[in-house]
């Protein structure tokens, strides 16, 4: 029977085609997880089970802080399909970061509190000054801060149940270039700011029915993230200020709901796999729209078409113990957009991707681990955009070192 | 030991590859030869924009546009009579460009319009000056028509009025002798554009269907269209070249026609019931708000009607007389600023059979035939490029320069793309189109 489940777990593992899924996403949470391809989701190792799956907070054996930083490296080109004018990106480090701390106590030692904060979306980018596709974009930057308040309870000895409280606060900042020239050879520019706030939840079930074998069910709520109050700002020539008032505008941007399912397996006393399939609802982003507070008839309220379709995912990851001290980690994950065609542009050009990640883990002393992970994604998509009629192909590449710090006590 | 340095080793691999590699295919000249490349046509050819000839509407001309195309695929120089790059310009009236500025008419009213960069007027020095040196690439001449791309002399001011070119005898190496067609044939091309009729309906249709005629579609060269192009098209391919020949758009979609509505008569009650007294034994009746202006039309027993929707105002109609002077109303629109629905007939008609000519021509003698009337007509209900929107409307449309007939250079790039298009179509070239965000439109003050 034993070899009978390992052999079914190996063939699930290795099903050829791994998906997941991203659009804004920026799926970097705990050192070890990234490493294992961000399957985590049935694997209790440290305190990042608080993002991964509440359930299985109640499982780590102490408490524990883990800190993580992941410097983003995303660089971009275009190349115009019919001009062969093209462009690069220079965008800003992305600096994801996570901090999760689990506590338990003594009296009630089945109960853990968490507390999660973490970046899970958001991401900067920048084009070239001048570059072909200035009247669609110049800038994005999109940031998000996460803070999730967890409890988690071990109900028998193989199960754990987990809820978390998510409030999310960020900001969004969008320029782009106005086609309206002025007599300086410059054309007009739009700069969109504002914050956003919003809330959600999340909840997870671990189910660990042998020693070897453990199961991981969450669900994560929509978090709706609106901008109320935000400040539109318009260099225009003189003669048109008229027609682009500064003022006030509003937006919405839907992150979206995620339903995973994770399986994990040790096959050894030194080898571990781990499998998450997920399920993300990016149906929920359908349009993009600004309501100015001031409206003429050259700045109308916009509805911009974005019609995401939902998404998903999977993500294995493996963990070998070379020493006792010294675990190596690799993984490999595959994602569908949620970007379909005519709807690419150059917020996300996002494609279908396959992501490959590594990592270590080291441990210093009783108390004290270090970990470092390697992420790499390249992205190529071909389209033409039904809008703005930007017609070529986008290529990415996402390199994210990390490193993480783990204390348990 | 092995497996941290294998770690160290592959995130260097990864960290070099973060730079994405993507580049565009070589452009290929496919069967066509761009070695010396001609363009021929009239003023949109030539860069006339803003109602003048000047550097930097030349600098963005059709030709100019299509040579720097070309020289990605091997194509030559390409020379063109430019005027000083300091200079005003100069039109067809003497007038310096147009810019865009601020005016205040009759009523006291300031606002945005077109107004002369230089009051004094044009560039007549720069007009009188020969600049030949040597055969030119851009053979665009300001004003040319197609039946007078055949006509031997064209700059010489002997000639008169219609049939010389004072456009032309500043770049013609012989005024007295040479044609437009001769000049071109001295770069020994091994390709050319063809680009020309529009003028031989705008003479007609911006006098209102008056003073200038409509050039036959039959005739010999010289005379009809269909005679002149053809002998054009003959000689060009003499020595093998090839070449792209555009069609004519249908002119009344310029902004010329179309920025006056028709109805833009507003009225309060009680002038609408004064001027119902006053004109509705002429079978005129007027309302309370937008009425159709009063038009002059001698074709009637007193000489004037309300003008019927599909009928056009010129922009030449003197906007302070209708402002402040009753034009329009108690003052017939006269006759020359008016397109009729006969004369809008006479138009089309001329237009649709000169394009015939043109596809009859580009079949026979294997040109590639650039559709620029569709592509015109697809600008009309407005065109997206890269997320600059453009369409014809006067100044706001971005497309049309400040005289509302011709070309800004981000208009020029448009119609560019649909030479190149067709040029790789027919001869399996894969020349990029331009980048049509690098070409401006309106500048605003």
């Amino acid at each position: 029977m034993k070899t009978m489940e390992k052999r079914l777990l190996l063939l699930l593992f290795l099903v050829p085609a791994m998906l997941r899924s991203q659009g804004f996403q920026v799926n970097l949470q705990g050192q070890k997880q990234q490493a294992m391809g961000s399957a985590g989701t049935a694997l209790v190792q440290d305190a990042a089970i608080l993002f991964y799956n509440p359930g299985g907070a109640s499982f780590l054996k102490k408490s524990e802080i883990n800190a993580g930083f992941t410097p983003i490296f995303a660089r971009g080109k275009f190349v115009d399909a019919n001009t062969n004018a093209s462009a690069r990106t220079n965008s800003p480090m992305g600096t994801p970061f996570s901090l999760y701390g689990a506590f338990g106590f003594k009296k009630v030692e089945k109960l853990k509190l968490g507390l999660a904060v973490y970046t899970p979306f958001g991401s900067t980018v920048q084009w070239e000054d001048g570059w072909t596709g200035r009247f669609a974009l110049t800038r994005l930057e999109l940031k998000a801060i996460f803070v999730q308040p967890t409890v988690s309870y071990k109900i028998t000895d193989k199960i754990g149940i987990g809820a978390g409280f998510v409030y999310s606060t960020g900001s969004v900042n969008l320029q782009k270039d106005i086609p309206v020239l002025g007599n300086d050879g410059n054309y007009g520019h739009a700069e969109l700011a504002g914050s956003a706030a919003g809330f959600g939840y999340n909840a997870g079930i671990y189910f660990q029915p042998t020693e070897k074998l453990s199961f991981g069910l969450t669900y994560r709520s929509q978090v709706d993230m609106k901008v109320d109050d935000g400040e539109a700002t318009f260099t225009v020539p003189d003669a048109l200020n008229a027609n682009f008032p500064d003022g006030k505008f509003s937006a919405a941007l839907p992150l979206p709901q995620i339903a995973s399912f994770g399986v994990a397996y040790k096959f050894s006393d030194k080898f571990n796999m781990a499998f998450d399939f997920n399920y993300a609802g990016w149906k929920a982003y359908d349009t993009l729209a600004f309501d100015y507070e001031k409206n003429t008839t050259s700045l109308l309220d916009t509805k911009s078409a974005r019609s995401y379709k939902n998404t998903y995912a999977f993500r294995l990851g493996g963990k070998y113990m070379v020493t006792k001290d010294f675990t190596a980690m690799a993984g490999i994950s595959f994602n569908t957009t949620p970007v379909k065609d005519g709807y690419v542009t150059p917020e996300t050009p996002d494609a279908d991707r396959i992501t490959y990640t590594a990592g270590v883990s080291y441990k210093i002393g009783e108390h004290i681990s270090l970990d470092a992970s390697f992420l790499f994604v390249s992205l190529k998509r071909k389209d033409k955009n039904l809008e703005t009629n930007l017609d070529g192909t986008f290529k990415t590449n996402v390199c994210a070192p990390g490193i993480g710090f783990n204390y348990k006590f | 030991m092995k497996l941290k340095f294998a770690l160290v080793i592959s995130t260097a691999v990864a960290f070099t590859s973060c730079k994405p590699k993507l580049d565009a295919d070589t452009p290929e000249k496919g069967n066509m030869d761009p070695t010396r490349f001609v363009s021929l046509g009239g003023s949109t050819t030539a860069g006339f924009a803003d109602g003048a000839l000047y550097a930097e509407g030349q600098e963005n001309s059709i030709g100019n546009i299509l040579a720097t195309q070309f020289q990605l695929v091997g194509g030559g120089s390409f020379l063109q009579p430019l005027m000083p790059s300091s200079s005003v310009g100069i039109g067809f009236t003497g007038k310096s460009k147009s810019i865009l500025g601020y005016k205040t008419d009759c009523t006291g009213t300031t606002s945005l319009s077109p107004i002369p960069f230089n009051a004094a007027g044009g560039d007549l020095a720069a007009l009188g000056t020969s600049v030949y040196t040597s055969p030119f690439n851009n053979m665009g001449v300001p004003g040319v028509k197609a039946n007078e791309l055949v006509f031997p002399g064209y700059g010489n001011s002997a000639n008169g009025a219609g049939n010389y070119n004072p456009f032309f005898a500043r770049m013609a190496s012989n005024p007295t002798t040479s044609s437009v067609l001769s000049d071109a044939m001295a770069t020994n091309p091994t390709f050319f554009s063809l680009y020309a009729g529009e003028q031989d309906i705008l003479n007609y249709a911006i006098s209102g269907g008056g003073a200038a005629t409509i050039t036959p579609v039959n005739g010999a060269a010289g005379v009809g269209f269909d005679g002149s192009i053809t002998t054009a098209v003959t000689t060009l391919t003499s020595n093998g070249a090839k070449g792209v020949i555009g069609n004519i758009p249908d002119v009344t979609l310029y902004p010329f026609f179309n920025t006056i509505p028709y109805n833009g008569l507003k009225l309060d009650a009680a002038t609408a019931q004064l001027l119902t007294n006053a004109l509705g034994q002429q079978g005129m009746s007027f309302a309370a708000g937008n009425n159709a202006f009063v038009i002059q039309d001698n074709s009637l027993p007193l000489g004037a009607r309300q003008i019927k929707p599909g009928e056009y105002i010129l922009l030449s109609i003197p906007l302070d007389s209708v402002k402040c002077n009753k034009m329009g109303s108690l003052i017939p629109i006269p006759e020359k600023y008016i397109l009729t629905l006969e004369e809008v007939a006479n138009i089309k008609s001329a237009t649709n059979s000169y394009n015939a000519v043109i596809s009859q021509v580009a079949a026979t003698y294997g040109l590639a035939l650039a559709d620029v009337n569709t592509f015109l007509k697809s600008v009309k209900t407005g065109v997206v490029f890269n997320g600059i929107g453009l369409n014809a409307n006067f100044v706001s449309g971005g497309t049309f320069s400040l005289d509302g007939i011709h070309l800004n250079p981000i208009g020029n790039a448009m119609v560019s793309n649909v030479f190149i298009k067709a040029i790789n179509q027919t001869f399996g070239s894969t020349i990029p189109q331009v980048d049509a965000t690098k070409y401006r439109g309106v500048k605003f003050p």
